[in-house]
């Protein structure tokens, strides 16, 4: 399998590490503001454990770590082992992203 | 082509020794009694010996064992896998089921090697496989007389039951009897390598077709790779000839592969088989590059195995002739059509003097003329179609052909060959022929497996009643007989047009050129799969597997054909089927009244053809097996004798035994001694460490251990824990402030990639607005452990005076920079992890060796002792600290002792998770101290904690011992374990049960910190 | 009180031995050397940073830093990309404390600056069968057209982290390639490089950067 990390170009996959599916997103958990963990369980418990399971093109990440160490989220049919797209994920280098998290 | 040397008789290689190069061309020529006068591709002026079962033959360069065997008038080459029947050379290629012989000898020895594409050396040696004690007189061919046992699913019937029966009686009957060559027991002498290749447009086959595709695609501009697995490239084409633009079809060949050597941007790659199609444009190849000599010159590669990376391939594979079924399809001497051809043509070898044909389509008609040029007479040709094509009917009237409209209804003969062949007709009679061989040709099958292997499933073409290639894997393209072209002008330009569609796909914008040009014979084939009559008619000859066997699986339900492949082994032995699978699945389609695509094939896998294990592996081997990482003092420590441990890649000093040490606990009592009483030091460089910098490093850590960072003040150290997200423990590890916007971070040995990976990832996706920058440092420092009550003594020999080293001036979890005697500046850690007064200290890597001689220097006075990973572990057992063995990927941090670190004013990674239920629950297991009851007992890590009294099973286990080391401060085997409610349960005696070892006793739990509870030493 | 001589290694000391090995013959097919006493520093722009700390590597270096895999070599260093908005800075060691601080002086506030001089060691293929000796253990394309004079990557070889980069063909109008490899795989790494060319013929050697 080949994969074109946006930096380094095509690469062999060997090079990446899988990490899975990039949808879900970490919930924010202030303490300051007085929210209690217990508040954010069932958000962690889905953002640790609850993936869907696609047949098709799924968004997922990639670590360039045997290249130049970037985190991509991959666009990748699950089939077909087909890539859509692999772009950075946003706080690639020093990149400064609008929002955080995003 | 001209002269048929008639039978001579077989001369003495011997007597060849000593002669004029053209008098043993001469004698070499008359010992091979098959062999015609002249024709072939073949260097009469270089006549080979070799020996085949011990027998002394010759033949020229240019051969392959099979051709050089038929040149000798060989028949017989090989026993059958079940039944153990004679069998001969059934083709001329790759596909060969048959002919499969043992090369080589010793470590060298090589099993199911295909004569038929073995390339002839000078001192070959050869033997048949799966017989004994000869190839002629085989007693295993009794197992023919037990033929019903070994009908279809005879595996599965046969040695069912009873279970204990498998171990001690059906396996190794199994193995004895089911086997065909055996592999060499020593380990190869030769070397294998593995290479990345890359291109625009890889040709996958180099006859008519490929050669024509790699030329266009060669004068369009594109990077080509043309791989042919054959020595030579034609294909076909130097078997069959013809007229290409005019020209003799091997003069095309020459021009072409000329022009095509020419041009810098085309690759050719002969001798290399592709084997494997994978995602993105990989393919993988497998090129011989020595095994066509005898033995590989200095420091060259016997094999290697090419991982070729392609924008766009053509797949220009060819076709293979497939057998009809029959009664004794399978005696020596029974030859597909189309490698009899080949043996007369390309190696002027004649398999037989009168030659019998059985076709059912116009190509295997070709055979009549190519054996009559070569001075052999046809016998007579069957072909059920019941009429002469119309090409060939002026030959057939001229020679006075004898033609039958019927099938072959038995071959007699026997271990020397075929004698006669009985022909049965369309009207039901039945008359034997005469006849030494039988060329047989049912049709042609496009090889689809290539353009099948990412599940494409093939197309039923009726037409040539053949499958053809259906939907290929993104980039390929499929033409010339490979995709069911089978005219030599078609291949040429379907080639052609394949050739320039890729390089132009490719970005190429040169003039591909024209199309060479060749006529368009007719193929007409009107399908037989099987000749129904009595006697065994092989449909698989490589697993023996019989027409009966295929409809006795459909009769028991196994008409699936995955499932018809399993039940009776057809398509699994190492040729994968290439002459039987279709046909296979036909008889099964015949049997349950449903067309053959409604049958369907099996899926298609890699690998194409066998690949030997050390090819894949390549350098990867022995002491290269995988890439070592060597500390900085590493030769240091080799020079004094240091015993070292793989510790995942790293290679680590264990101990360094002294003269006179009965072993290695007699050594690292020693180093554990030197350093509770004196100072040792050790080098802890393997240690993962990251330079965190940034304005938010702090904040960053902060989210990332469970404690906080943000509040260490900058020259001080603090250990620091990271859970993973679902809460429980990833890593630990020492972390320094050495400036405000920089924290030196170290991770435990065996975690430093996945946490690097990590780091990134938290900067990278989950917190990218932090300013945070990383950087492994894990190789820029040789760090070395200082410890034991004298190490205060030993810096101050060695750091500069104007350092203070004292208790005030450098606390413990201090962290600082302080020049050494002799101008290098060092990083200092005031840290602990054997319990004594205890500093890290840090170089440059460049001064690895010379620090550690110069904590021997310093130390000298004070006995200063190094000391190796084993020492350091049972000094941390001792201390009761938490490593690999207990963060284990199952226990959180109140686990290990370490809850309270956990840090309640923040977020952190891990903080919500570990807050479950069941990850707090009163009764999980953690750590605690195990002692056992007996002094003298060795404990063992891996025994199971059980209640005293209780039955050791599933209900009543309630840990185990994770780490365990002979204590010299105790005096005793230790050990730290995880055990249910442990801290509730300190003095309470337990059952250990070590069920491995068959061991037994009974141990205290106790407090896990064995030696200076109170941690007075430490802080000193 | 005794004198702490403080004598330097190089990872390749006992990997490295110098002279000719593998097949024999007229012609060496790979040249290795060790580039030996280099100052080696990775520079990671700030948080938004990043044209500060190119506009600061062109004052100091007096290049355009690489903004894609590129090696870009100026009168005193070459500069090397080793990922987004981050290169690694390459000199033959002279007066390693001044060299290293007038960069800290220089990316102050752009860029994070870290010292790798002792955790990399770099190698240096060159020779007509250079180019073949690296495809053994690397993936790469190092085709004339897919990877130039002056192109550079990040990739890996036996599963660890190497930058590779091609200069100015040697004299002999052969390629050069240069690979800074972890100082801890040297050592094996160095036995890969070795093995692969054996065939070839080797000469392998170590210098001083210059
Ligand atoms: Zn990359």
């Amino acid at each position: 399998m080949r994969i074109a990390c946006p930096f380094c170009g095509e690469r062999e996959n060997g090079e990446f590490t899988y990490l899975g599916d990039a949808s879900p997103k970490r919930p924010n958990f202030a303490v300051d503001s007085g929210e209690s963990p217990e508040g954010v369980e069932d958000a962690f418990y889905d953002y640790v454990y609850l993936r869907d399971n696609v047949a098709g093109y799924m968004r997922e990440y990639w670590y360039h770590g045997g290249g130049c160490r970037s985190w991509l989220i991959a666009e990748r049919n699950t089939v077909t082992h087909e890539f859509r797209s692999v772009t950075a994920a946003p706080g690639v280098g020093a990149a400064k992203p609008v929002q955080a998290g995003e | 082509m001209s002269g048929y040397s008639g039978s001579e008789p077989l001369g003495r290689t011997a007597a060849l020794e000593g002669t004029t190069p053209s008098a043993r061309s001469q004698a070499a020529s008359a010992s091979q009694s098959h062999r015609l006068r002249s024709g072939g591709l073949i260097d009469r002026q270089q006549p080979l010996q070799f020996s085949f079962d011990g027998k002394v033959m010759s033949g020229f360069a240019g051969d392959t064992l099979a051709s050089a065997l038929v040149a000798n008038g060989v028949k017989l080459v090989a026993r059958s896998f079940k039944y153990h029947r004679p069998r001969g050379i059934i083709t001329a290629g790759s596909e060969e089921p048959s002919a499969l012989v043992e090369m080589r000898s010793g470590a060298r020895k090589e099993p199911n090697t295909r004569a038929t594409t073995q390339e002839l050396y000078d001192g070959l040696v050869a033997q048949s496989q799966n017989r004994w004690p000869s190839l002629r007189r085989d007693f295993m061919s009794i197992n023919q007389l037990a033929a019903p046992i070994f009908v279809a699913g005879f595996y599965y019937k046969t040695f069912m039951w009873p279970a204990k029966f498998w171990e001690k009686v059906y396996e190794p009957l199994i193995r004895r009897a089911a086997g065909l060559g055996k592999s060499a027991e020593l380990p190869d002498p030769d070397h294998y390598d593995k290479a990345w290749a890359h291109c625009d447009v890889l040709v996958i086959g180099g006859g008519a077709a490929g050669l024509a595709a790699a030329l266009a695609a060669g004068r369009a501009g594109s990077r080509v790779i043309l791989v042919e697995e054959d020595s030579r490239l034609g294909g076909r084409l130097l078997s069959d000839g013809g007229e290409i633009d005019g020209m003799h079809a091997e003069e095309w060949v020459r021009r072409t592969v000329d022009e095509l050597a020419s041009l810098a941007n085309v690759r050719i790659m002969v001798r290399t088989a592709l084997f494997g199609v994978y995602d993105g444009g990989v393919y993988a190849a497998l090129e011989r590059v020595n095994d066509h000599v005898p033995l590989p010159g200095p420091h060259q590669v016997r094999q290697r195995v090419w991982r070729i990376v392609a924008k766009r391939s053509v797949v220009t594979a060819g076709a293979i002739e497939r057998p009809v079924v029959f009664p004794g399809n399978d005696r020596p001497g029974v030859m597909m059509a189309s490698a009899v051809r080949t043996y007369v043509h390309r190696f002027a070898a004649m398999p037989g003097r009168k030659v019998a044909l059985f076709t059912n389509n116009d190509d295997g008609w070709r055979t009549v003329e190519a054996v009559q040029q070569a001075g052999g007479d046809i016998a007579a040709v069957i072909d059920p179609r019941g009429k002469v094509p119309a090409e060939y009917q002026a030959l057939a009237e001229l020679s006075d052909l004898r033609v039958f409209s019927g099938g072959v209804s038995d071959v007699k003969g026997g271990v020397d060959g075929v004698r006669g062949v009985v022909v049965t007709d369309n009207n039901g009679r039945t008359q034997q022929i005469d006849a030494d061989c039988l060329a047989v040709s049912g049709g042609w099958n496009p090889n689809v497996g290539l353009s099948c292997f990412h599940r494409g499933r093939p197309v039923w073409r009726d037409d040539i009643a053949a499958f053809v290639p259906g939907d290929s894997p993104k980039g390929m393209t499929t033409a010339g007989a490979a995709n069911g072209e089978f005219s030599l002008g078609a291949c040429l330009r379907d080639g052609h047009t394949a050739g320039a569609a890729a390089a132009a796909e490719c970005g190429a914008s040169g003039n591909a050129g024209e199309a060479s040009e060749a006529g368009d014979e007719v193929y007409a084939i009107s399908p037989l799969w099987q000749v129904k009559a009595k006697g065994k008619a092989f449909v698989d000859f490589q697993h023996d597997v019989t027409a009966s066997d295929v409809t006795l699986a459909q009769r028991e339900g196994f008409e699936s054909v995955e499932h018809l492949k399993r039940y009776t082994t057809l398509g699994m032995a190492t040729d994968q089927g290439k002459t039987s699978n279709i046909t296979g699945l036909a008889i099964m389609a015949e049997a349950t009244g449903r067309t053959i695509p409604q049958t369907g094939t099996t899926i298609y896998r890699p690998p194409y053809a066998p690949v030997a294990i050390g090819a894949l592996a390549g350098h990867h081997r022995d002491e290269n097996f995988h890439a070592w990482r060597l500390t900085p003092s590493h030769h240091w420590a080799a020079a004094r004798g240091a015993v070292f441990v793989d510790t995942g890649l790293w290679k680590r000093a264990q101990w360094y035994p002294q003269p006179g040490e009965k072993d290695w606990i007699e050594s690292v009592t020693r180093e554990v001694l030197a350093v509770r009483n004196g100072v040792g030091f050790c080098d802890v460089s393997t240690l993962g460490k990251v330079d965190v910098r940034g304005a938010d490093a702090g904040t960053f850590l902060d989210r990332v251990y469970i404690n906080a960072f943000s509040s260490l003040a900058v020259g001080k150290a603090r250990y620091g824990l990271m859970l993973r997200e679902d809460g429980i423990v990833m890593d630990d590890g020492t972390t320094s402030r050495i400036a405000e916007d920089h924290y030196f971070l170290t991770t435990t040995t065996a975690k430093a990639g996945p946490v690097m990976a990590h780091l990134e990832f938290c900067r990278q996706v989950l917190w990218p607005e932090l300013d945070v920058q990383l950087s492994s440092a894990s190789d820029q420092w040789a760090q070395f452990s200082i410890a034991g009550p004298n190490t205060r003594k030993l810096l101050q020999e060695l750091v500069d005076p104007s350092e203070d080293m004292s208790n005030e001036g450098f606390p413990f979890m201090g962290a600082r920079e302080v020049k050494l005697r002799g101008g290098v500046t060092a990083r200092l850690f005031r840290i602990s992890f054997s319990g004594e007064i205890a500093f890290e200290i840090s170089v440059p890597a460049r001064y690895g060796g010379a620090m550690a001689q110069n904590l021997m220097i310093a130390g000298r006075d004070l006995g200063v002792t190094p000391y190796g990973t084993e020492a350091l572990g049972v000094m941390r057992i001792e201390k009761g600290h938490v490593a690999g063995p207990e963060l284990n990927g199952t226990t959180t941090a109140d686990d290990l002792g370490l809850g309270k670190m956990m840090s309640k004013k923040k977020d952190f990674i891990g903080r919500v998770m570990a807050g479950r239920e069941a990850l707090t629950a009163p009764d999980r297991q953690v750590v605690v101290g195990i002692k056992p009851l007996d002094q003298k007992r060795r404990l063992r890590s891996g025994a199971h904690v059980v209640p005293k009294g209780a039955i050791p099973g599933p209900e009543t286990d309630q840990g185990y011992v994770t780490s365990v080391c002979y204590s010299p401060m105790m005096e005793q085997w230790i050990g730290l374990g995880l055990v249910e409610r442990g801290r509730e349960r300190f003095g309470e005696i337990v059952r250990i049960h070590d069920p491995l070892r068959s061991e037994d006793y009974e141990a205290e739990i106790c407090n896990p910190v064995f030696y200076d509870p109170e941690g007075a030493r430490q802080r000193g | 009180m005794v004198d702490y001589l403080w004598n330097t290694q190089s990872p390749l000391q006992k990997a490295l031995v110098p002279g000719r090995h593998g097949a024999a013959g007229a012609h060496v097919g790979v040249t290795l050397n060790e580039v030996r006493d280099i100052v080696l520093v990775q520079v990671m722009a700030r948080r938004g940073k990043a044209a500060d700390a190119a506009k600061a590597a062109k004052k100091l270096f007096g290049i355009e830093a690489p903004a894609t895999p590129k090696a870009v070599t100026g009168k005193t260093a070459t500069l090397i990309w080793s990922g987004p908005d981050q290169f690694t800075v390459i000199a033959p060691r002279t007066d390693e404390a001044s060299q290293l601080a007038a960069m800290v002086q220089v990316f102050a506030g752009s860029a994070s600056l870290s010292d790798q001089s002792d955790g990399r060691c770099l190698i240096r293929v060159s020779g007509p069968r250079g180019r073949d000796a690296i495809a053994k253990f690397s993936s790469l394309d190092l085709h004339d057209l897919a990877f130039p004079v002056g192109a550079a990557a990040n990739t890996s070889v036996d599963h660890t982290a190497v930058n590779l980069w091609r200069e100015a063909n040697g004299a002999d109008g052969h390629p050069v390639y240069n690979m800074l490899v972890f100082t801890s795989f040297a050592d094996s790494l160095w036995h890969t490089v070795v093995d692969s060319s054996l065939e070839y013929g080797v000469e392998a050697a170590s210098a001083r950067a210059a």
